[in-house]
């Protein structure tokens, strides 16, 4: 028990989980951290080859979207909704469309090249490409 | 009638689905308050102590605890006409006006490409950094944008917006280009709180620009804007040095430092309008965690003798305690130093509130 208590403190202070970044496999374009950093919050709508990105977000309060706000866009998930409340009531921008789950992701991705998304560590198969692990 | 109108509803919606997708979205502030002391403004007749807390609205906080100064619920609606173009609307209904519910915003916006959208329609002036989400209090920090700097008497406008986001290596860079005209015919601020007679009150030729650029931990945003302004005190003309019109321009800066859990807000502007009316405004907060404390200090300075000048010092804590919903808690301190311009006296006062987005 005390084990398990230990176990539970280091994954949150150390944050076990990881994500991984996805696209579809046609996809060539390059990624870095900021570039996915700039798309999932609507300040860059294109991927480095020219052609459009729609950037695919899960569940609000869900762990692997948590893990992505704060390793990825530094914001805690109500800051980034404070973020996206300034943007949405002034016409400036939309938020990422939400998916169910990390199944629904894939699933997206897998069908539209241009897509990018996020899931849990291990979760990829073959019909998406990942492009980043955080 | 019952069917008739089950029979419309169908219809509408499945017009609706067939052509376009339609997104609700929505915020509201439940907030209340009261003035512990304060001065009033024995030379205006007001005797008993009041806290002006937002001027464009006139919420006026007196000794007894009110709910409806400050309380608003705000709708949104946006339909997605594909190919770039979409449709907005707002809708608000505030305590200050019995909750009658207005239109706030009422656009049109087309994406020409990535970087540019030209927006028509009704909107907010974005004057102030705060401006154009003024109404949307889970968006910022304190109670309310500070008082003393957001004391403009129109913030709506009709006309067109030109959009433009992009960025340069590491930075970002957007902005707008906005030209239109307000005309207010029953302007609640100066018919209600400074001239207490019908006063309209007409922004025309407005014409202004805003640029805005941030990285990871800094923003700076730039402004400027031309107006005439006409009006109307019970149906009279005002005269200013004899001309039925006067212009004005604005000048704004404000600069945002954000180090993750320390941050920086600060706002420095000018209206020129007859003189030069400054305002500037900074407020430190710290993170932590869910629970964020800030002070702050805002203050308007007239020109000249006696000049309208007022200032206010304010403490308070957001606390993010649920995903969708902000607690707030608030103390101002408003000094007026004016005599023969005093606006609502000195007071002190205190405001608690919820805000929610959905």
């Amino acid at each position: 028990m005390k084990k398990l208590f230990l176990l539970t403190l280091l994954c949150s202070a150390y944050s076990c989980l990881a994500v991984d970044v996805i696209v579809n496999p046609a996809n060539t374009s390059t990624l870095d951290e900021n570039e996915i950093k700039q798309i999932f919050i609507g300040k860059s709508k294109s991927f480095s080859d020219g052609s459009k990105a729609l950037p695919i977000t899960q569940a609000d309060g869900s762990t692997v979207t948590d893990e992505f706000n704060e390793k990825v866009l530094n914001k805690s998930s109500s800051q980034l909704k404070a973020y996206w409340s300034k943007l949405v009531f002034t016409g400036k921008g939309t938020p990422p469309k939400e998916a169910a789950d990390d199944a629904e992701v894939l699933k997206l991705v897998a069908s539209n090249p241009n897509l990018i998304g996020f899931v849990s560590s291990g979760a990829a198969d073959s019909s998406v490409k990942v492009v980043k692990s955080f | 009638m019952k069917m008739k109108l089950a029979l419309g509803c169908t219809l509408c919606l499945a017009c609706f689905s067939g052509h376009a997708e339609v997104n609700f979205s929505g915020f509201a502030s439940i907030n209340a308050g009261k003035v512990l002391s304060g001065s009033g403004v024995p030379q205006f007749g007001i005797n008993d102590p009041i806290f002006l807390a937002d001027y464009p609205i006139v919420s006026v906080y007196d000794e007894d605890i009110s709910f409806e100064p400050e309380t608003l619920m705000g709708l949104q609606f946006s339909a997605d006409l594909t190919e770039g173009l979409s449709v907005t609307g707002q809708i608000v209904a505030r305590g200050a006006d019995d909750f009658d519910a207005k239109f706030e915003w009422a656009y049109l916006s087309y994406e020409i490409n990535e970087n540019w959208t030209f927006q028509a329609g009704k909107k907010r002036l974005p004057l102030f950094y705060y401006s154009d989400f003024y109404d949307v209090g889970y968006a910022y920090i304190w109670m309310r944008a500070p008082a003393d700097n957001y004391t403009w008497q129109i913030f709506n406008y009709n006309g067109i917006n030109m959009l433009y986001s992009g960025s340069i290596g590491d930075w970002s860079l957007s902005g707008n280009i906005y030209a239109g005209k307000e005309d207010d015919d029953d302007n609640k601020l100066l018919s209600e709180f400074f001239f207490q007679e019908p006063t309209r009150e007409i922004w025309k030729d407005i014409l202004g620009g805003v640029i805005q650029t941030s990285n990871d931990w800094l923003e700076v945003r730039l402004t400027h804007m031309r107006y005439t302004n006409q009006r109307y005190r019970s149906g009279e003309p005002v005269l200013w040095e004899g001309s039925d019109e006067r212009d004005g321009k604005f000048y704004g800066l404000a600069v945002n430092a954000d180090w993750g859990n320390f941050f920086i807000l600060s706002e420095l502007n000018r209206l020129d309008l007859d003189g030069n009316l400054d305002t500037k405004m900074l407020t430190l907060g710290y993170r932590f965690d869910n629970i964020t404390p800030f002070v702050s200090y805002a203050d308007f300075e007239g020109e000249g003798d006696d000049a309208e000048s007022h200032e206010t010092t304010s403490f308070g804590v957001r606390w993010d305690f649920h995903s969708s919903a902000a607690f707030k808690i608030q103390y101002d301190e408003v000094e007026d130093n004016s005599v023969g311009l005093a606006v609502a006296g000195d007071s002190k006062a205190i405001t608690i509130g919820i805000d929610m987005v959905f």
